[in-house]
């Protein structure tokens, strides 16, 4: 073995590649069965759907559950998508506020009690949200937020992940680029705005995109907070649909493709950035 | 200085500049000191409402038997109508005897149940993404992203949509798990993945594998796109080397990639576990708990507690076990951080 001559280990690792290929191709096809399925499913009449045992393509190809879905009265899905669009892009634009503020701040000035105020920081991130659901119910309901948009939005406007993050890409701000600008006599909020956030671009795509999958996927939080069918988000509005359509599979099929599929399509373009956020949360915990 | 000053024009001219730039900085100083003020108080402040209010509300909540129906005492409602009961909540839960109350008896099944669902989760999430990732890393660079994109997708979908998702797979009837058995079979197989109290296999009940395996469809993506960051980090010429030393593939993914990336796998196998124990959306949407609450996780007992039957403090109480549980593994994850690993 140890006489291997470099051609035999070059031709070596192009059969390993091909055979990694074949492995592959059957598991991604596998993986990609559910949404296969939905899909097919979504096109497919009643009766078909009611076929045992079932049908993998669609017999007889029909729009008929999108029509019904679509102009369901009791499912006005343009209303549930405004609300889950609010709540998640006031949350970006909040949670991308705050953490480039204070992460900017914990990377380039000094000033009293920073590392405890640091140390808090990280430390509210081990408090786990189901600890905090109980008594965030209760301070909402005080505040009059329950069954408001709002109870979802002003909770989160601080978030410690963030902070954590973009105190880490504002360290690369050069110092000689802020000094420049304090001499040139620029204020503070200027300097912020106008030099370190354009050099925050990577971090802003990279928080802004897990900040808004985040929300507009969650379902806990307001399940609890948004019990009026008129506030409701789009991942508890297809459980309550689905849950009234038993036996009409075909229906919730079609409303499920709506909702899912949509932004999984946007993902699919800027998906470099939620890996990138992904990787970094789990690489440096 | 003053003598110097007067004495020569150039110094006095640099000096005056210094005088300037010195009361200049001293006034930057202090507008720098005004704007980490103005920016760090109110929102660590704000902060500190919305994390450190809740937590000790939420440890309180659990020395009480609480109901937000009730009106309580003045302050958040606790005492009066919501009574003090000490560590009652926490003194039922060391009730082990056959006759414990019914709460008692799901709170020890949902404990045992959420430790089991992790101990599944976590090897069978690493056994799947491991070599996944590894062969990904290894076929040509334009399929090398479509295959990512593929295994990578379900972490974007909502959960509520994977649990709708997999409904349809499991379905007794019309579901596509039975169909394509029983094109092997030769038969109609009607088998009902999530709702037979009475399906187990080595002890384990299959509603909660069917669980187990939507739940890692949906979750493999993480660890999977973390670990090909950690593979592409590996220097190429520690590849190599071990090629020429004739290593198979097999081999120098056990002996030389595997070893390089333990620092990675640990951590995974923290955060995989603390999310397992935080399992809630696909378990609900799919099985609500049952069948017969064999699927029923600490969190889904809390929830139901809390805002179904509104005993309040008595969910607090599970919630903070559950803490002490996420907590005890995160504690091992800082004591990994903290330790240095260089290639």
């Amino acid at each position: 073995m140890a006489e291997n001559s470099l051609p035999q280990i070059k031709k070596k690792r192009k059969i390993r590649v091909n055979l990694a290929t074949l492995i592959l191709i059957p598991m991604s096809l596998v993986a990609l069965l559910p949404f296969i399925w939905m899909i097919l499913g979504s096109f497919k009449t009643g009766a078909e759907i009611r076929q045992i045992p079932p049908t993998f393509f669609p017999q007889t190809f029909t729009l008929d559950n999108y029509r019904k879905v679509l102009t369901d009265p009791q499912l006005p899905l343009g209303l549930f998508y405004r609300n889950s669009a609010i709540i998640a892009v006031a949350n970006v634009i909040q949670v991308l506020f705050t953490s480039s503020l204070l992460g900017y701040i914990f990377a380039k000035f000094e000033f009293k009690f920073k590392k405890v105020i640091f140390w808090f920081i990280l430390a509210t991130m081990m408090i786990p949200s189901q600890l905090t659901m109980i008594p965030g119910y209760l301070i909402l309901a005080k505040l009059g937020l329950i069954n408001n948009l709002l109870g979802l939005i002003v909770p989160a406007a601080v978030d410690a992940f963030g902070i954590f993050l973009f105190r880490q890409f504002a360290q690369s701000v050069p110092n000689e680029l802020l000094d420049a600008a304090r001499v040139d006599g620029a204020g503070e909020f200027k300097i912020y705005f106008k030099i370190v956030l354009p050099q925050l671009g990577p971090a802003l795509a990279t928080l802004g995109m897990l900040t808004f999958m985040f929300n507009w996927n969650a379902y806990l939080w307001p399940l609890i907070v948004l019990t009026e069918q008129k506030v409701r988000t789009l991942p508890i509005i297809l459980t309550w649909f689905s849950s009234r359509m038993v036996s009409n599979d075909h229906y919730t099929m079609a409303a499920s493709v709506l909702v899912i599929l949509p932004v999984l399509i946007v993902y699919l373009f800027v998906q470099k950035w939620i890996v990138e956020g992904i990787t970094l949360s789990g690489l440096k915990g | 200085m003053a003598h110097q000053i007067t004495s020569d024009k150039p110094n006095k001219l640099r000096s005056a500049f210094n005088l300037f730039r010195f009361r200049e900085k001293k006034r930057r100083d202090k507008r720098e000191k005004q704007f980490v003020g103005a920016i760090i108080t109110p929102l660590i402040l704000y902060m500190a409402f919305w994390t450190l209010l809740p937590l000790i509300f939420g440890i309180a909540l659990a020395f009480f038997e609480y109901s937000a129906r009730r009106a309580g005492g003045p302050i958040l409602g606790f005492g009066g109508d919501n009574p003090f009961v000490g560590l009652q909540h926490f003194k039922n839960m060391l009730d082990f005897s056959p006759n414990a109350p019914l709460e008692v008896r799901q709170f020890h099944s949902g404990f045992k149940i959420t430790i089991l669902f992790a101990l599944l989760v976590v090897p069978l999430n690493l056994l799947i993404t491991l070599p996944l990732a590894f062969m990904i890393e290894s076929v040509h660079k334009k399929l090398k992203g479509i295959f990512r994109t593929i295994f990578f997708l379900p972490v974007l979908a909502p959960s509520v949509g994977v649990a709708i998702m997999w409904g349809f797979i499991y379905h007794p009837q019309r579901g596509l798990l039975n169909a394509i058995i029983g094109l092997f079979a030769g038969k109609l197989i009607g088998i009902n993945w999530t709702g037979n109290p009475n399906l187990v296999v080595a002890g384990i009940p299959v509603a909660l594998f069917a669980v187990i395996i939507a739940y890692i469809w949906q979750d493999l993506g993480y660890n999977l796109v973390i670990f090909i960051a950690a593979l592409q980090a590996i220097p190429q010429s520690l590849k190599d080397a071990a090629k020429i030393d004739g290593a198979s593939d097999w081999k120098t993914f056990l002996h030389v990639i595997i070893p390089l990336m333990m620092p990675t796998i640990l951590l995974t196998v923290v955060l995989t576990t603390i999310s397992a124990f935080q399992v809630f959306d696909i378990i609900q949407v799919m099985t609500d708990g049952g069948p017969a609450d064999q699927t029923k996780v600490l969190l889904l007992s809390i929830y139901d507690y809390a805002f179904r039957y509104q005993r309040m403090g008595w969910a607090a109480a599970i919630s903070f076990v559950l803490f002490l549980l996420i907590f005890s593994v995160s504690l091992i994850q800082t004591k990994l951080l903290r330790s240095e690993w260089e290639y």
